[in-house]
């Protein structure tokens, strides 16, 4: 059975005279996905969320929110959607309570209750300085109070730009738990721009990466990270055997001894035979798995292009 | 909408900026009332010199109505200024904030959002308007007390019973209200372009002053484009005080004024939802 796809973008473009931001961008976000979206800087990343979240105007393709185009049905796509672009700005000289109103009334056409304001911001630990004007909040008190915010109207797909910047490592770490526990308690698909690898890593299911404005690679992180492995940790005993057997094959390049086993380079067509081999030469292998971090993919997509 | 409007009026009325233009209001109108006050009937004097050669004037002319109606003469730069101060900042405000980010990504039209931010805009320049009003004529009757009004024209001297003033003032400020309306659209209009609201305040003021000194400079040149110009109609509270109303005129003032404001509602429309919002 298909997945539900809460947001689609079709060749999705901006020109800003004779330079294109973003071209040709086709995503697809299912529902109950942490969808990571990353890119280097500049890659055009802010351009494609602001284009999801109708602050800018493509210049080709289309957003379609749950089933519905931005550009012709722009109440209907929106009604499940939030998010925080690059940072979450307020009214600073009004109260959080009172920001918290204003974005909830937006959304529902009607203001939020005091219960509901309130429960959103008890979820990030704000609670007990709702009243106070947001001028006198860190800056990491602002970010929490965005993603109240974002939480307010129940939305089922939240866009986040770069949630974590700005914030220490303690609250970068609450930030990911939370994504993480939206999308799993509360089932919110999360679309998460960054350009920390590590942070995508951690809690995306899916991701995608843009680079130079166009869409370089697109699937499941697991799938992704697989499909170019090449570094494998062999736990193999014993070691000093098996290590002397992997540098005399020629499709095995820099074995290693590392406290995790043996490191090496080996391309995942090979990895039978190399295992074969070993086995060969009455070496135990209890397991075999590719090595390869976000990071390492990241720079391997981004540098080729 | 009326939910759109409310969080509007709350943002704006929440703003120190938007009471500038009411504290000025509070101590300009006084301090002019006091001016008055200390010089005593000598403004009317010099006014009424030629006249009482041929004339036998009885009663109190030096009272509250005249004084509120030198007081609306400062609706020609000064009251501009202190309504661009607020409708400048309307749009280019929430670009500056950053805020555009929050209310703009909501699942309600762009239009919408405009539209509720320039009948803030609007009400604010009643509510200036009226604030001048009411200090004016209430402050003035209380400290200089009622009579009939000398209405001093170019080519007239009328005096107008005090049983008709309390109408013609409201249609005078009525009218003024149409005049400001079309500077709160300008500076609105202004407010769309930019992302700072300074721009938009000097912006108004620059092309209120520039085209009512091409309107009232008797240049043959000018002429011709003075009939297109909103500030050739700008005193059109003025006609409230002749005797008898030229209502023809007046209703094709008015429907130059809010022509203009309308124009203006409707490029600043166009420019909105079309807007990029990069910041």
């Amino acid at each position: 059975m298909s997945q539900e796809i809460v947001l689609r973008t079709t060749n999705l473009g901006k020109r800003y005279k004779n330079r294109w931001a973003v071209e040709d961008v086709n995503l697809e976000i299912h529902r109950g996905d942490v969808f990571g979206f990353l890119g280097p800087n500049g890659a055009g990343k802010s351009t494609t969320i602001r284009m999801i979240l109708s602050l800018i105007k493509p210049t080709t393709g289309s957003v379609e929110l749950f089933g519905h185009r931005l550009e012709t049905e722009r109440e209907k796509a929106l009604a499940k959607v939030a998010g925080i672009v690059e940072k979450p700005d307020f009214y600073l000289y009004l109260s959080a309570f009172r920001n918290m109103e204003i974005a909830g009334a937006l959304t529902l056409g009607r203001a939020p209750g005091k219960k509901r304001i309130m429960d959103s911001m008890a979820l990030v630990g704000l609670q007990d300085r709702a009243d106070d004007r947001v001028k006198t909040y860190s800056h990491g008190m602002k970010q929490r109070l965005g993603i109240a915010q974002a939480l307010l109207c129940n939305p089922d797909l939240i866009v986040l730009d770069e949630p974590t910047n700005g914030l220490d490592p303690q609250g970068m770490k609450e930030v990911r738990e939370l994504i993480a526990q939206l999308s799993h308690e509360h089932g919110i698909t999360v679309f998460l721009s960054s350009h920390l690898l590590n942070e995508v890593e951690q809690v995306a299911t899916r991701m995608a990466i843009i680079n130079k404005g166009k869409l370089v690679v697109q699937g499941s992180v697991e799938e992704l990270l697989l499909s170019r492995a090449k570094r494998i940790i062999l736990n193999v005993e014993p070691q000093k055997k098996a290590l002397a057997v992997l540098k005399k094959l020629k499709r095995v390049e820099n074995p290693t001894l590392d406290s995790t086993g043996i490191i090496a380079n080996v391309e995942t067509k090979d990895i039978p035979d190399v295992v074969v081999r070993l086995v060969a030469a009455k070496c135990r292998v209890f397991s075999v798995k590719p090595q390869r971090s976000l990071e390492e993919y990241f720079l391997s997509v981004t540098e080729v292009e | 909408m009326f939910n759109l409007i409310y969080y509007e009026l709350f943002k704006t009325y929440a703003k120190w900026r938007t009471y500038i233009g009411f504290i000025a209001v509070a101590v300009i109108i006084p301090l002019v009332m006091w001016g008055m006050k200390v010089e005593g009937g000598r403004f009317i004097q010099y006014q009424m010199r030629t006249l009482q050669n041929d004339f036998f004037i009885t009663g109190n002319l030096f009272n509250g109505w005249i004084i509120a109606q030198l007081i609306m003469n400062s609706l020609w730069v000064h009251v501009p200024f202190l309504i661009s101060l607020v409708a400048g900042d309307q749009l280019a405000g929430e670009a500056t904030a950053g805020t555009f980010r929050l209310i703009l990504i909501r699942p309600v039209s762009r239009t919408s959002i405009l539209n509720s931010k320039y009948v803030t805009t609007l009400l604010y320049t009643v509510s200036l308007v009226c604030a001048i009003a009411a200090l004016s004529v209430g402050l003035g009757l209380l400290i200089f007390g009622s009579g009939d009004l000398l209405a001093i024209d170019r080519d007239m001297l009328a005096i107008l019973p005090e049983a008709q003033l309390w109408s013609r003032f409201a249609l005078a400020y009525g009218l003024a209200i149409l005049a400001m309306w079309v500077v709160a659209s300008l500076a609105f209009l202004f407010s769309s372009f930019v992302e700072n609201a300074i721009g938009p305040i000097i912006a108004t003021m620059a092309v209120v002053i520039g085209l009512l000194i091409i309107s009232n400079l008797p240049v043959e040149s000018f002429e011709s484009v003075k009939p297109y110009l909103f500030t050739t109609y700008q005193n059109v509270w003025q006609q409230a005080f002749k005797n008898p109303i030229d209502w023809g005129n007046i209703g094709k003032s008015s429907s130059v004024l809010v022509s203009y404001s309308i124009g203006f509602w409707l490029v600043t429309l166009f420019v909105f939802r079309r807007k990029d919002i990069l910041s």
